[in-house]
């Protein structure tokens, strides 16, 4: 029986693990945290349908545990990965017809944007922060009290060259829609606005989302990006942007801010390229063999892409990926 | 007595040509003086600094001191053609005298001397004298060798890269180096003919009268002649229009100097003298780190002082440039390289829109009281960890503070200074001045050396003292007021920021306080030599990209002290270097608030 490791344990290469294992190929997962689902772990609910981010997880992680021939190795890493082998942190090595990289990607550092305050200001948070805050119910300011304004800024690691991510992150816009309107829920009173430079909503079922996010919950949209944020003495925070469509620019202090961070490509894809013959766009990620004959596969033969490895990606997209980089496995290893 | 020959014609007109274009110059520029530069030289002329002008002439334009100190060899070079020619001459002009008395001799006469002896049948040999001048000639010819082999292997002479030259300097430097072998051949064939000469001119004639014959050499002997003032009549048309302008510029210029003339912001007269006294050696090459790590070779300051003087100078050569002052601190002449390129600056685009600054009428967002103020300025309110630790520090020595700008300011102008615009940054310079006065503070401090080189220079601040956070922290300490934990672990490097260090001159205060916390590592280029970060809001010509490559070989060096911290007291620097460092980049107020006692 053929055998293919799939490095990462996140939803593409669950995805990708699930397929294989129907179309008889036997698969070991190789996951670095000690439980699979990456960062929708992480995560409360999904844009556009609200759908818990659990319930997502948990179908894929029953479908596998029935799944036949999968093998899940967690809290182990990859180091040396070749179309025949994957040597592991502990030295062992894993011999294989096929792998496939499904590393995913890394979320922005919000420290490095000092002047938005993070880790330095009460009640700066990142988008992922927030969701964890929902999945706890416990979205409060850190006196306790509940935000009474709340201001969330796009971009924060994305479209920045000066910090070196030129690159869109793709799903930020969406998931700042998605919070403003699960704020709204929860504190129907509260003011919410958006920050923006431009808002792309790319998929089905987005755009509608942020037209009712502005008529039926009242979410506020700024064109402009925050250029500094600084404590107020009662404890709030005051951030200054310029509001670019009336060229105006304007102080606001709110309760709360919430930076909706990027993706950005993992450290270790530089090391993937290091005499591997794989390549990494100047982005960071990963670069496929072709961007539309060959989206999953890496131009070494025998190692293939899936999911944000390559390039920032929804849920759903990366789980295609799983499912298309898996029928490019089992094509490769027929020809063998 | 005759002292005149066909050959001299070339000699004689490129002399006149010369000298009456440098005077020319001279004397309009000098007219065009502003009054004020005027009644400073009435006021220096005739005081002692006339005698340190002169003897600075002679340490440097003769000398050549300030080369020896940053590379001997080159040093020499140059020593020996400016020292060597100038003793020529004063030697030459010596023997004349000593064989026929003060008698009014023609320039020529002495120039040519050698040629004029057997014409006039002077009598009485005075071999010490071809002794001198010959030893004088190969002092001169070593430098043109040297010169040579500088062109063909700069590195040889410490240079990486030397100067691209233009038309006319390539024109009056080939005339150059050839003036000296052609008069050493002059020389030789007139000793092989006439006898005389000594060890060298005397040596070779009598090698020439031995080997060649007597008919040829007599055919060459008027042509070499003709060569020698041929090629000193055209460096000598050529040399003002070309970089040997510098020779004779220099002395003025230090003389204006030492009148107390320097450039500003706006373009003047005084201007020309330091332009046109660059002798476009190369030396500010090798420093600019635009060169050495984005390979931009069109824009070093030899370039710009070049084409600002030819009146061809682009914006785009004029804003490439981070004004870290490295240039500046190599330059052989001195020249004020930073303040003549702002005020290129200035005179391509300053068009202030006087609506632009109606905001800062009346406004006052300050908080709080206190004798001590503090100005962040913008970069300190975009990196709020320096800003807190501040904060931290100011009440743990208990300091009651007014807060300028905490609430956001108006900027201290010198940003809009260095793109060129200084008439709107006097604007912010007025609102800030008007805003200390009336909070009546004595002491301003801020993080932020780009404020502090304006609040120090442009400010006249009376009755306030304007300090550095490093040197306010430093003092801090001294006085008992605040301590810090000592770790032998914490091990600190430190990189001088430029505006702190070459522009402040403030080095040893920021170290004093890393070293009352742990271990300083120093980089390789430290202190004066120090590197930017490669921010600097000075230039608006490279791109993001350009910025993060130099950062990344600053911050390359400084990882390689092996320092767990990067410390910096520029908020600028560390937001630059903090792009391309592997370690944690901090503020020196974070790492003192972090170990306070």
């Amino acid at each position: 029986m053929k055998h293919t490791i799939i490095i990462g344990g996140g939803i593409a290469g669950m995805q990708c693990a699930l397929t294989l294992s129907r179309q008889g190929v036997a698969t070991t997962i190789i996951e670095k945290e000690n439980d699979l689902g990456g960062k929708l772990r992480n995560w409360h609910v999904l844009f556009p349908t609200f759908t818990p981010a659990d319930e997502v997880l948990s179908q894929m992680r029953h479908k596998l545990s029935t799944a036949t021939n999968v093998t899940i190795k967690t809290g182990c890493e990859a180091t040396k990965i070749t179309p025949t082998a994957v040597t592991l942190a502990t030295g062992e090595e894993l011999k294989c017809d096929a792998v496939v990289i499904a590393t995913g990607f890394t979320l922005f550092d919000a420290h490095i944007k000092e002047e938005y305050g993070y880790g330095i200001y009460d009640n700066v948070v990142t988008s992922a922060d927030l969701e964890q805050m929902f999945n706890k119910g416990e979205v409060k300011l850190s006196t306790g009290e509940t935000p009474r304004r709340v201001a969330i800024l796009h971009c924060v690691g994305s479209r920045d060259e000066k910090v070196c991510q030129r690159h869109c992150s793709k799903v930020c816009c969406v998931t700042g829609v998605k919070q403003a309107i699960e704020l709204k829920r929860l504190f129907p009173a509260a003011d919410v606005f958006n920050f923006y430079m431009d808002i792309r909503m790319f998929g089905p079922g987005y755009e509608e989302m942020y037209r009712e996010a502005q008529q039926a919950y009242n979410v506020h949209f700024v064109r402009g990006r925050i250029s500094e944020v600084s404590p107020t003495i009662d404890n709030r925070l005051q951030i200054k942007a310029e509001d670019t469509l009336t060229g105006r620019p304007l102080k606001l202090g709110v309760d709360m801010l919430v930076l909706l961070i990027g993706m950005r490509s993992n450290d270790l894809n530089a090391t993937l390229e290091a005499g591997s013959g794989l390549k990494c766009q100047p982005s960071g990620f990963m670069q496929p063999k072709d961007s539309f004959h060959g989206n999953v596969e890496s131009g070494v033969e025998g190692i293939f892409y899936a999911g944000a490895v390559t390039a920032p990606k929804n849920v759903g997209e990366s789980m295609n990926e799983g499912t298309t980089a898996a029928m490019a496995v089992v094509e490769w290893l027929s020809k063998r | 007595m005759t002292f005149f020959a066909k050959f001299c014609i070339p000699f004689i007109v490129g002399a006149v040509v010369m000298f009456a274009i440098v005077l020319i110059k001279y004397f309009s520029w000098l007219r065009n003086l502003p009054k004020s530069d005027l009644k400073l030289i009435a006021k220096g002329i005739f005081t002692p600094r006339t005698l340190a002008a002169v003897w600075e002439i002679v340490c440097e334009s003769l000398l050549h001191r300030r080369i020896f100190r940053v590379n001997p060899r080159l040093g020499y070079m140059h020593m020996s053609l400016a020292f060597g020619w100038f003793l020529l001459i004063a030697v030459g002009w010596i023997e004349t005298v000593a064989y026929l008395g003060f008698e009014w001799v023609p320039l020529q006469g002495h120039v040519f001397f050698k040629y004029f002896v057997p014409l006039n049948g002077i009598e009485g040999h005075k071999p010490v004298f071809d002794f001198v001048m010959d030893l004088l000639l190969l002092f001169v010819l070593s430098g043109v060798g040297l010169a040579w082999y500088k062109r063909m292997r700069s590195r040889a002479l410490g240079m990486k890269r030397t100067t691209k030259h233009i038309l006319f300097d390539r024109i009056a430097l080939s005339a150059l180096w050839c003036i000296f072998p052609l008069r050493l051949m002059a020389e030789s064939i007139t000793a092989a003919i006439y006898g005389g000469g000594s060890f060298l001119t005397g040596g070779i004639g009598t090698l020439m009268a031995k080997t060649i014959n007597a008919d040829i050499l007599t055919l060459l002997y008027e042509p070499a002649w003709w060569l020698y003032s041929l090629a000193l009549g055209t460096f000598f048309i050529s040399m003002p229009f070309s970089r040997y302008m510098h020779i004779f510029t220099e002395i003025p210029l230090i003389f204006l100097r030492h009148y107390r003339l320097k450039p500003t912001a706006k373009e003047k007269s005084y201007d020309n003298f330091e332009v046109e006294a660059c002798s476009r050696c190369g030396i500010c090459i090798d420093p600019c780190q635009l060169q050495l790590q984005l390979g931009i070779n069109d824009v070093q300051s030899v370039y710009f002082l070049r084409d600002r003087r030819y009146n061809m100078l682009q914006q785009k050569i004029a804003n490439n440039c981070l004004m870290c002052g490295r240039c500046e601190q190599v330059c052989p002449v001195g020249i004020n390289l930073n303040t003549l390129r702002l005020n290129s600056r200035s005179s391509m685009r300053n068009i202030p829109n006087e609506g632009r600054y109606n905001y800062l009428r009346g406004m006052d967002r300050s908080q709080g009281e206190g004798k001590v103020g503090y100005f962040a300025g913008c970069m300190t309110l975009l990196t709020p960890n320096t800003l807190s630790a501040m904060q931290k520090i100011f009440s743990a020595a208990r300091e009651k503070v007014w807060w300028a700008d905490k609430d956001g300011g108006v900027c201290c102008g010198r940003p809009l200074k260095l793109t060129g615009e200084p008439d709107s940054a006097q604007k912010m310079i007025d609102y800030n001045k008007a805003l200390f006065a009336k909070h009546n503070i004595t002491t301003l401090v801020t993080s932020c050396p780009i404020c502090l080189r304006v609040f120090r220079e442009e400010y006249d601040l009376h009755g306030i003292e304007v300090l550095h956070h490093s040197e306010y922290i430093l003092r801090l300490m001294q006085q008992g007021r605040l301590s810090v934990n000592y770790s032998t672990d914490a091990t600190f490097t430190y990189h001088d920021p430029c505006e702190l260090g070459r522009g402040s001159n403030i080095y040893d205060q920021p170290r004093a306080v890393i070293e009352a916390i742990g271990q300083l590592m120093e980089p390789a280029h430290n202190r004066k030599n120090a590197l930017c970060c490669g921010s600097s809001v000075a230039n608006t010509a490279i791109n993001d990209r350009q910025q993060l490559t130099i950062a990344q070989g600053v911050a390359e060096e400084l990882d390689a002290t092996g320092a767990n911290t990067v410390v910096t007291a520029c908020p600028l620097c560390k937001k630059a270097i903090t792009r391309g460092a592997t370690k944690q980049v901090k503020d020196l107020s974070e790492i003192v608030a972090e170990n306070l006692k």
